[in-house]
């Protein structure tokens, strides 16, 4: 059936870093600062602290960057068509919302070869809530043919701190888009640029090593010290009042929790008790943040 | 045309908060006009995504404030209440005046009659009115200071054509609206409701909701006869698709056969819970590749059709990967892992768990006669499912899961269907499983869950049920009633508690048994409720039996409130009351002790002699019955003594001069109300 349809047709696909491309040239012109990925292993785009410290605070802020982002726990060794341990994400964060930012939204979609009149766009209710942030929002999932593409959230409360004003953030699903876009079935498929790369070429052997690395290999109980040593030097510089770095020390402390997670050496009792570490901390480092950010 | 028209323009709402907010707006607005005596013809809400529409026809344009003394504050109340009462009311000090009233002394003033336009009034209240709104979550945006569902973008107000002008919040009303839900560009001016809901249909969309759920169920039906298949349109999935779209468009699509070897409740979730799409059945009841997706769109490139048949397969897919794998996994050899997943704190972990529900369930087995060897080995395995990747991915499939890998893995049928029926039922409305072997495995994981819960206090509370332990007892009251089935509940629980504690789990509650029981009967008392069986009954049966027949209470109950209405239970009540009546007065004032029976050698006559005839007729009925009784049998046989009794009353004066002689009218009187209490205790009865 795929087959017959490239026959018929032969659109001219995106490449996925023409995708990523695009969406930087246009949110650029939207008056974006287009950053680069935070270096550190974060779980989304929501955790870069361009999203996270900026969208505390009264100060106007608007910024675009792709992340990628790691999901220990998702990782299937490079044999799912589907899942990846590490995806990209490309975010954008504006405070306050504007007006218009359904239109700019639509219009970004046609920047990467959706043309929202001939699909089925929706606004697919979604009230987002990250518990390790003590993060909440409010919005929708974007549905284009019944898929998913993109998170569209107002921003509520950020690490247990009311948001004003509110920020929107648009997540956007990089693979799930040029999969749709390219129709293909498979990620690894995926055309990386016009000159024949592939997306398996680039990550399949990342997937399948870290797949290993993080359901079997991690050393857990160095792991969990880290843990322990990150959360002390989380808590030693909010005593300090430096937020920044107290801030890397809970992404860090963050992601040493999704590998253990992974490994399977938490239980559900334990989890909560983990996560509820974590906010506990990035709620400190945003206070500091917070008192920094007065007009 | 008197009509007040308005609509609020937002971003995507979620259906049920549109709903909300079609009724709430209505039933606000109606309170107003009645409230200020403004009568109308009809009124109607809307909605799509984007817009709320409320309409009010043949609204009366002005009204008659009728005179009236408005009360204030107290006179000792600080001034700035009087000066806010002058403010409100816009009137002078002057016009005020003291008046002394029960509570105290304070100020009035006479509203005096006066015509006031409806116009006005509205102008005035659309604001309050807008804000009065609960939403169950609501959201702020920007720097704006309001809190809608989502964004609120215009608000068009229009009375008798005329533009109602108000501030709310950050925007002003108007008379017209965006045309265009995706970008908000154009704005465009719309003299009344007509006008506008022509202007839309002209464009595709369907405003009026119930209208755009007929039409979409009315093309389901008719595409699927078309293609002689079967559709079963899930109702709340049905609303939820209509509050998603204001122009259906219904597109017809298949994904590849080979995905229809998975469980099917799995296609099922993926397709309605997650996609939203309607899926349909062969002739056979079996499950089919087609399926139905409710589009926003004109599908004129064959796009979101292919779109849709894509995203499915890469789902089904993805549960295909899944249900290989897991399928194959053995249960016994898995049960080990259990031990590391904790249950909850201060109950163990879900090996514990199986652990105590093996035993309890080999109790219940005894009393169901079946097989304990098989009720152990389904208490061993029926968690084990909990580990799979399927049910990560779908953990509304818990249990169901666990059965298809039993059935996979070559356990006996039985055995799979109480691991897959063992969450069952999940409310009033859910299946109930029938096969003994479910029915003992669903009772002992919800007995040893309300145990657990119980002991360690985590109590649902009026507002709060997080463990869903309400469920969990109904659930019990639901497995006893609709399998017609009686356990000796009270000894499962003391059983269970002794579970625990084999286990060195210490309970904080030291009375779970008499908290589980009250619990568990008020559950009952709540399904009673549910099936219409009058309050009166319901606490008579309750009064006269424990939490070891709650099968017995029902039935009885059930029975009677069959007939309460009708000649045979009024008559079981009259004779029951003309009886109990006279006893309670004549008992009422004087220190009497009546024996338990009567002696029969002083009958006076023939009366006195044949209600003892049936009296002692029903007492031997009472004890020849057993388990089996049948309960319309019963009552049918208590009617029988009216005529008996009545000619006793009738003829009989119970308050004979004699004393012995009326002591013992009175013990036969007494007798008869015993008998009558085998059944249930008819004094908590009311006579009509």
């Amino acid at each position: 059936m795929v087959s017959k349809k490239r026959k018929t047709k032969k659109p001219k696909f995106q490449s996925f870093q023409d995708t990523i491309l695009n969406l930087q040239k246009y949110w650029s012109k939207q008056g974006c600062v287009v950053l680069q990925p935070y270096d550190m292993e974060v779980g989304a785009g929501t955790f870069h602290p361009a999203t996270t410290l900026r969208s505390l605070g009264p100060k106007p802020w608007k910024a675009a960057y792709v992340q990628p982002s790691r999901r220990p726990t998702d990782g299937r060794y490079g044999d799912n068509p589907n899942r990846l341990q590490h995806y990209y994400q490309f975010q954008v964060l504006i405070k306050p919302s504007p007006k218009n930012i359904k239109k700019l939204y639509l219009n970004s979609l046609t920047t990467i070869g959706i043309n929202y009149k001939d699909h089925d766009i929706r606004f697919v209710e979604d009230d987002w809530e990250s518990p390790t942030l003590g993060a909440v929002g409010l919005g929708w999932e974007v549905w284009c043919d019944g898929m998913e593409i993109t998170q569209f959230t107002y921003f509520q409360k950020m690490a247990g701190f009311e948001c004003k004003p509110v920020s929107v953030e648009l997540t956007y699903g990089l693979e799930r888009i040029c999969m749709f876009t390219q129709q293909k079935k498979n990620v690894f498929d995926l055309l990386w640029n016009d000159a024949g790369i592939k997306y398996k070429d680039v990550f399949q052997q990342a997937e399948k090593e870290f797949s290993a690395y993080n359901f079997e290999h991690a050393n857990t109980d160095n792991l969990l010290k880290i843990f322990n040593m990150l959360e002390m030097e989380a808590k030693s510089l909010t005593e300090k009042k430096i937020s920044l770095p107290a801030y890397d020390q809970c992404l860090k402390a963050s992601h040493v929790f999704n590998i253990l997670d992974a490994r399977g050496v938490i239980s559900v009792a334990q989890r909560a008790e983990y996560i509820g570490r974590i906010r506990e901390i990035t709620k400190g480092v945003a206070e500091i943040w917070l008192s920094t950010q007065t007009e | 045309m008197s009509e007040f028209f308005l609509e609020l323009f937002s971003e995507e709402i979620p259906t049920n908060l549109q709903k909300t907010a079609r009724e709430t707006f209505l039933e606000n607005f109606t309170k107003l006009f009645e409230e200020k005596k403004i009568s109308f013809k009809k009124s109607l809400s809307y909605s799509v995504p984007n817009r709320l529409i409320i309409l009010f026809d043949g609204l009366a344009k002005e009204t008659i404030q009728n005179k009236e003394e408005i009360r204030g504050p107290n006179i000792n109340a600080p001034e700035k209440a009087l000066e806010g009462f002058l403010r409100s009311n816009q009137i002078s000090k002057d016009q005020i005046f003291k008046k002394q009233t029960e509570k105290g002394e304070f100020y009035f003033f006479n509203k005096s009659e006066k015509k006031i336009k409806t116009f006005d009034v509205l102008e005035k209240n659309i604001p309050l009115i807008l804000d009065e709104i609960q939403w169950k979550k609501s959201m702020r945006w920007s720097d704006y200071e309001l809190s809608w569902a989502r964004p609120l973008k215009s608000i068009l107000a229009i009375f008798c054509n005329k533009t109602l002008v108000f501030n709310y919040y950050h925007l002003q009303s108007s008379n017209s609206t965006y045309i265009d839900k995706e970008f908000e560009n154009k704005k465009k001016i719309f003299k009344n409701f007509k006008i506008y809901k022509d202007y839309f249909k002209k464009l595709g969309l369907i405003i009026d909701h119930n209208q755009r759920k007929d039409f979409i169920e009315n093309e389901l039906i008719k595409i699927s006869k078309r293609k002689n298949i079967k559709i079963k349109i899930n109702n709340r999935l049905l609303q939820e698709v209509t509050g998603l779209v204001e122009q259906p468009n219904i597109l017809s699509c298949k994904f590849d056969k080979k995905f229809l070897h998975i469980p099917k409740e799995i296609l099922i979730i993926t397709m309605q819970y997650h996609q939203k799409y309607f899926h349909t059945l062969d002739n056979k009841e079996n499950i089919t590749n087609e399926f139905f997706v409710v589009a926003n769109n004109k599908d004129t490139k064959g796009y979101i059709k292919f779109g849709n048949e894509r995203v499915v397969e890469a789902r089904l897919n993805d549960a295909e990967f899944f249900w290989n794998k897991n399928k194959g996994q053995n249960l016994v050899k898995q049960i080990s892992k259990l031990k590391t997943m904790n249950y909850f704190k201060g109950l163990g972990t879900y090996f514990d768990k199986t652990q105590r529900m093996r035993k309890l369930g080999a109790i219940i087995s005894d009393e169901l006669i079946i097989s304990k060897e098989k009720i152990e080995l389904s208490s061993s395995i029926c968690k084990v499912d909990l580990i799979s990747d399927l049910v990560g991915e779908f953990p509304e499939l818990q249990g169901i899961m666990g059965g298809y890998f039993a059935e996979a893995q070559g356990f006996e049928k039985d055995i799979a269907l109480a691991v897959s029926e063992h969450y069952l039922p999940s409310g009033l409305e859910s299946k109930v499983p029938k096969k003994p072997f479910s029915i003992a495995l669903s009772l002992t994981d919800k007995l040893d869950t309300l145990v657990g819960f119980f002991g360690i206090n985590q109590k649902p509370t009026s507002s709060k049920d997080p463990f869903a332990l309400r469920r969990a007892a109904l659930g019990i009251i639901r497995l006893l009633i609709e399998n017609n089935k009686e356990f000796k509940l009270k000894d499962l629980i003391n059983y269970s508690l002794l579970l625990y504690q084999e286990q060195d789990f210490q309970f904080g509650n030291s009375s779970v048994q008499k908290e589980l029981i009250n619990f568990l009967l008020d559950r009952l008392k709540y399904y009673m409720k549910e099936k219409n069986i009058r309050p009166d009954i319901i606490n008579a049966s309750l009064n006269s039996f424990g939490i070891d027949q709650i099968n017995e209470i029902y039935r009885k109950s059930f029975a009677l409130n069959k007939v309460i209405n009708k000649e045979i239970g009024l008559d079981i009540i009259a004779s029951y009351k003309r009886a109990s009546n006279i006893l309670e007065n004549e008992l009422k004032d004087q220190n009497l002790e009546l024996s338990s029976t009567t002696d029969p050698n002083i009958f006076k006559n023939d009366y006195e002699k044949n209600l003892y005839k049936k009296i002692k007729e029903l007492r031997k009925y009472f004890t020849n019955i057993n388990k089996d009784e049948d309960y319309d049998v019963t009552l049918n046989n208590l009617t029988s003594v009216k005529g008996v009794i009545f000619d006793f009353f009738d003829n009989v004066v119970v308050n004979d001069d004699d004393k012995t002689i009326r002591k013992n009218r009175l013990e036969l009187l007494q007798m008869l109300c015993k008998t009558f209490e085998n059944y249930i205790n008819f004094s908590k009865i009311e006579s009509v």
